[in-house]
């Protein structure tokens, strides 16, 4: 009998044990999905821009663009995704040098990457989880188009501050900054870097 | 003395030629005896796509170092990789794995960064890309179509 209660004492501070871990347990994610909840938001604001029924109109191509541009500003880290694709040949630049290439890198993502926005029927986003190591997080994404397809998307993201600020994603496996690295890096080796920039500006100019 | 004279010449022989054979399995194995030389960074991948230990690691297409292991870690591959002292890995330099060809074999190409800091033994490269199923790619093309 006496042996019994002893049991019974020990399952109720195992269970009271495993109660505690659990709840804790069921704190951290939600404490640690900051990096996915702040990037949700961000979307959410973007697809409002895109569907708002006013902006919708040819004139206002441009206005809607600048919204969307605002948002995305907030989340995206230019200069970081700057750095990182420029690599090795960031640091012989100079703070000018450095900040006008970062204006020039982010104009020719604009024109990349706008059209896709606004061109994409986007049915749905669901988002797939998020790793958080220290400072750093990668939070997936699935979108959904109109012809049932799905694109995976990963976002790379570095806590600044109270954000989360996006470095780097990767769409289907393919990385922004790996693929501009590459490239940015025979352009400069074959030619030089002011080369880059001339190619950079007339590509702006272009459009 | 003459018979143990014959008898020493033939063990001093097939002594030297095991030495031989276990040379020869070290070198055509690449293998690595007491740790070998250089050191170990790790990454995560959420797809290795068959990369095996012994693949290459390749900088500007240059191999530097081969694969030393890899092993699933909550349901991703780590990879460890084992590269030559002097190849010094940036904090944010991008590993991804490439294949060789359309078909041919996988490695591990490693692009430098262009931060200070470098990635010390043991540490990790965080910034990975997984391999590019070109299967999956081509069937999405194909879905779209029809």
């Amino acid at each position: 009998m006496r042996l019994s209660v002893i049991t019974m004492n020990r399952i109720v501070i195992i269970q009271a044990f495993l109660f505690l871990s659990f709840t804790f347990g069921m704190v951290s994610p939600a404490f640690a999905g900051e990096p996915q909840d702040q990037l949700r938001q961000t979307t959410d604001k973007v697809l409002a821009i895109l569907s708002d029924p006013v902006l919708k109109s040819q004139n206002k191509v441009k206005e809607r663009r600048e919204l969307i541009l605002k948002v995305v500003d907030e989340r995206f880290d230019w200069e970081e995704m700057a750095r990182r694709s420029l690599a090795r040949h960031w640091v012989q630049r100079t703070p000018e040098e450095k900040q006008e290439f970062t204006h020039l890198f982010k104009e020719l993502l604009e024109r990349v990457y706008m059209d896709k926005v606004e061109g994409y029927s986007w049915n749905k986003i669901s988002y797939e989880g998020e790793l958080i190591d220290g400072d750093y997080a990668a939070v997936k994404v699935k979108v959904f188009t109109a012809k049932d397809q799905t694109i995976q998307v990963e976002y790379r993201a570095r806590k600044k501050g109270n954000h989360w600020l996006v470095y780097d994603f990767i769409v289907e496996g393919v990385g922004l900054v790996n693929n501009y690295r590459t490239q940015f890096n025979e352009i400069i080796l074959k030619s030089s870097y002011q080369e880059l920039i001339k190619r950079l500006k007339t590509k702006s100019t272009q459009n | 003395m003459k018979k143990f004279n014959i008898e020493l010449a033939v063990g001093l022989f097939v002594f030297a030629g095991i030495l031989c054979l276990g040379y020869l399995s070290v070198k055509l194995g690449k293998m690595e005896i007491v740790g070998g030389k250089g050191y170990e960074i790790y990454a995560i991948f959420s797809n290795s796509g068959g990369v095996k230990e012994g693949s290459n690691i390749v900088i500007a297409g240059v191999e530097v170092g081969r694969v030393k292991s890899i092993v699933l870690e909550n349901y991703q591959a780590r990879v460890a990789m084992s590269l030559p002292h002097e190849v010094k890995i940036q904090e944010d330099a991008i590993a991804s794995i490439k294949t060789k060809g359309l078909v041919g074999e996988k490695y591990i190409e490693i692009t430098p960064g262009g931060a200070e800091k470098f990635i010390s033994p043991g540490g990790k490269i965080r910034e990975t890309q997984p391999s590019v199923d070109l299967e999956e790619l081509i069937s999405k093309l194909v879905f779209e179509k029809i």
